[in-house]
């Protein structure tokens, strides 16, 4: 796990790894209403890569234009190097896991897992085979001869993607593939699909809105808002460095503290609150600053501690305490009147003992507090 | 717990009283009536005695009438397949092509009901007599040089068949084509499947209900159509349906047309057993 996760500290180049699917300025409009706005990604061969987003941004529609059930008001998709424009769904060396399952209900287990590969020519012994063995890859041996209405939800699911599985596409994608399961049938499933993704070496785009869901099992993940790619990183990138107050505010929990930039002096920003707080933060080069300009930076609640030892200190009363187990989450009131989320680990030397409507001090490292981009 | 479920069950029974005593007094009873008179004998101006005279199933077997029982199976069967033909086209438009017209378009398969049978029947007969419309159109057109024998074929006995039961073919198809989930093409699409394979693995297989029921729904009464034939078939093209009537009505050989409807209700019942057992369930299973 953890080497997986730095390995991709560094973005791939494109000399080492070959682009599976490539969309370029890709626009969707239904009417004038722009569903995908100008989205330029690239997806790499064997990546776990997540479209990740709120409801309506455009995910399902991005899928449906790779797997071809739409075409582009703009724009190019290629898949495995070759351009797929008017080449129909069937044509396309992808396949889909929907969100609705979709299996067809009067065929049973096996013929629908069996259903690609008979049109793909296979027959015989060879189709008995590779259903055989696609069923125990989703751990439904024993079950070919069932009918879907006798399937649970969890077990349809797995018909579905052992039936786009065993054609072996280049491509799978997943429409939500987990949304309608309960959460534990879902965390089990969450890691046996990333097992399984990683054993058939396929590349799969995953789409959903569950930022916890994307940043557990994904390589990369693109975050999507009203049409647009708001950055696009692996897990740990995105959390530590959203590029904007979107990505910062979807990703976990985050403070955001609004201000003026008051001086720029490389990556350290100056930024100073409306309450007349300084506050020294770090830009990364993708984000903009001028001098004077309105700025947002975020802190995470894990980032802040109580006491002054910090590059910036605030001062704010405990509104409130709540007891999360592992950790504590103070929510506090700074003297302007904004918010502030704390988060203490219980950690064996824990020592933090503030009560609702102490006034205590915050603080936080510069390092952690991050200018945001528009 | 106990006097709930038997209120429940008095409830229904007093829900289901009304339904058996008609169906029990309108259909079991005449049913039965028929039966008996189909083993009675028939007096020489009408009226019957009853008994056990098997004569009147075995006059059936008389080339004669053997003829009219193959030719209304045919006719009612050619009927069925054109309205298939022509219905699952129409149902399939309506249901995945018609949108917000959805609901005006299949009132519309329901317009000609405004009218009486009859009335609609007789129409017929006016567009295919001699100088109808028919002939006329096809004069004018320079196909034919005189008026050509349309009326009194069993071409004009089908095409009025067609005509009269095709609704009854497409509300039940349509009813089932409604219901498909069309997420289930796209599943299909996916998987590699064209469009054509799409919809003879798909799209047919799950509407075999609305099969099933169109079908019988046309080739029960079909089978047993006698104003059509009557007034488009002529003398030459008589169905079981006119000769059940012309028994009752005008030979007043109560017996034999007795048995005539028996035989007829006895094969629609074995015609449509046989075809839901090799058509329909294997099919239906699970759907
Ligand atoms: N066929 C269509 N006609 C018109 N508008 C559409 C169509 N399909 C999608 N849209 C619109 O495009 C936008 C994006 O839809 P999309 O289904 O891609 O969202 P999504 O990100 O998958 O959302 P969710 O998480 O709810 O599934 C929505 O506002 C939706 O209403
Ligand atoms: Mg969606």
């Amino acid at each position: 796990m953890e080497e997986r996760r730095t390995m991709q500290q560094s973005p791939p180049g494109e000399t080492e790894r070959k682009v599976a699917v490539r969309l370029s300025g890709v626009t969707k409009s239904f009417g004038d209403f722009a569903a995908v706005d100008d989205v330029s990604l690239d997806i790499y061969e064997g990546e776990f890569f997540s479209l990740l987003g709120p409801s309506g941004c455009g995910k399902t529609t991005t899928l449906r234009m790779i797997a071809g059930f739409e075409e582009p008001t703009a724009g190019e998709i290629s898949v495995a190097g070759q351009q797929v424009q008017g080449v129909p769904p069937y044509k396309r060396p992808v396949n889909t896991v929907f969100q609705s399952y979709a299996i067809f209900p009067h065929l049973d287990v096996f013929d629908n897992v069996a259903f690609g590969l008979k049109r793909a020519g296979v027959k015989g012994d060879e189709l008995r085979r590779r259903v055989t063995k696609a069923c125990g890859m989703v751990q439904l041996a024993g079950y070919e001869k069932r009918r879907p209405n006798m399937l649970s939800g969890g077990q349809q699911q797995r018909v579905a993607l052992a039936r786009a599985l065993v054609n072996r596409p280049k491509v799978l994608l997943l429409d939500e593939p987990l949304g309608a399961l309960d959460l534990k049938l879902r965390k089990e499933l969450q890691l046996e699909l990333r097992t399984l993704q990683e054993e058939v070496g396929i590349t799969f785009v995953y789409v959903t809105h569950d930022q916890e869901e994307a940043l557990t099992m994904s390589d990369r993940i693109a975050v999507m808002n009203e049409g647009k790619v708001q950055q696009v990183a692996d897990p740990a990138t995105l959390y530590e460095r959203p590029r904007n107050r979107f990505v910062a505010g979807f990703i976990g929990q985050t403070n955001v503290i609004s201000g003026k930039v008051e001086s720029v002096n490389g990556d350290r920003v100056l930024i100073k609150t409306a309450a007349g707080a300084e506050i020294e933060a770090i830009a990364h080069e993708e984000v903009r600053v001028e001098v004077g300009a309105e700025a947002h930076l975020a802190v995470r609640p894990e980032k802040l501690r109580f006491g002054n030892s910090g590059d910036n200190v605030f001062a704010a009363e405990v509104r409130q305490i709540v007891y999360l187990g592992a950790s504590t989450q103070y929510i506090m009131k700074l003297a302007d009147g904004g918010r502030l989320i704390v988060y203490q680990q219980n950690a064996h030397d824990a020592t933090v003992n503030a009560a609702v409507g102490d006034e205590a001090q915050v603080s936080c490292d510069a390092t952690n507090c991050l200018v945001l981009g528009g | 717990m106990r006097g709930q479920k038997s209120g429940w069950s008095l409830g229904l029974a007093g829900l289901l009283a009304p339904v058996t005593l008609w169906l029990g007094l309108f259909f079991l009873v005449p049913l039965l009536l028929i039966l008996a008179y189909s083993f009675g004998t028939s007096g020489v101006y009408g009226g019957i005695t009853l008994g056990f005279n098997p004569s009147n199933y075995l006059k059936v077997f008389d080339p004669l009438y053997l003829e009219i029982v193959v030719r209304t199976f045919v006719i009612a069967a050619i009927n069925t397949l054109i309205c298939l033909l022509l219905g699952y086209p129409l149902a399939y438009f309506i249901a995945f092509k018609g949108g917000r017209w959805k609901t005006i378009l299949i009132l519309m398969v329901m317009v000609p009901f405004w009218t009486s049978f009859l009335i609609r029947a007789y129409a017929w007969v006016v567009i295919l007599n001699g100088n109808g419309v028919a002939n006329k159109t096809l004069q004018f057109l320079g196909i034919t040089d005189g008026p050509v024998n349309l009326i009194f074929t069993p071409g004009a006995v089908t095409l009025g068949m067609a005509y009269a039961y095709l609704p009854f073919m497409i509300l039940p198809l349509y009813a089932a084509l409604e219901k498909f989930d069309p997420r289930l093409k796209e599943a299909a699409q996916d998987l590699g499947a064209s469009k054509w394979h799409t919809f003879w693995r798909i799209t047919f297989p799950l509407s075999m209900p609305g099969v099933i029921a169109g079908s019988i729904l046309v080739f029960i009464p079909s089978a047993g159509e006698f104003v059509i034939p009557n007034l488009l078939g002529g003398s030459r093209t008589v169905l079981i349906g006119n000769l059940v009537q012309q028994q009752f009505l005008q030979a007043r050989d109560w017996a034999f047309g007795s048995a005539l409807a028996m035989m007829l209700a006895a094969l629609l019942l074995a015609a449509i057993l046989f075809y839901v057992r090799h058509v329909g369930t294997d099919k239906l299973e699970g759907v």
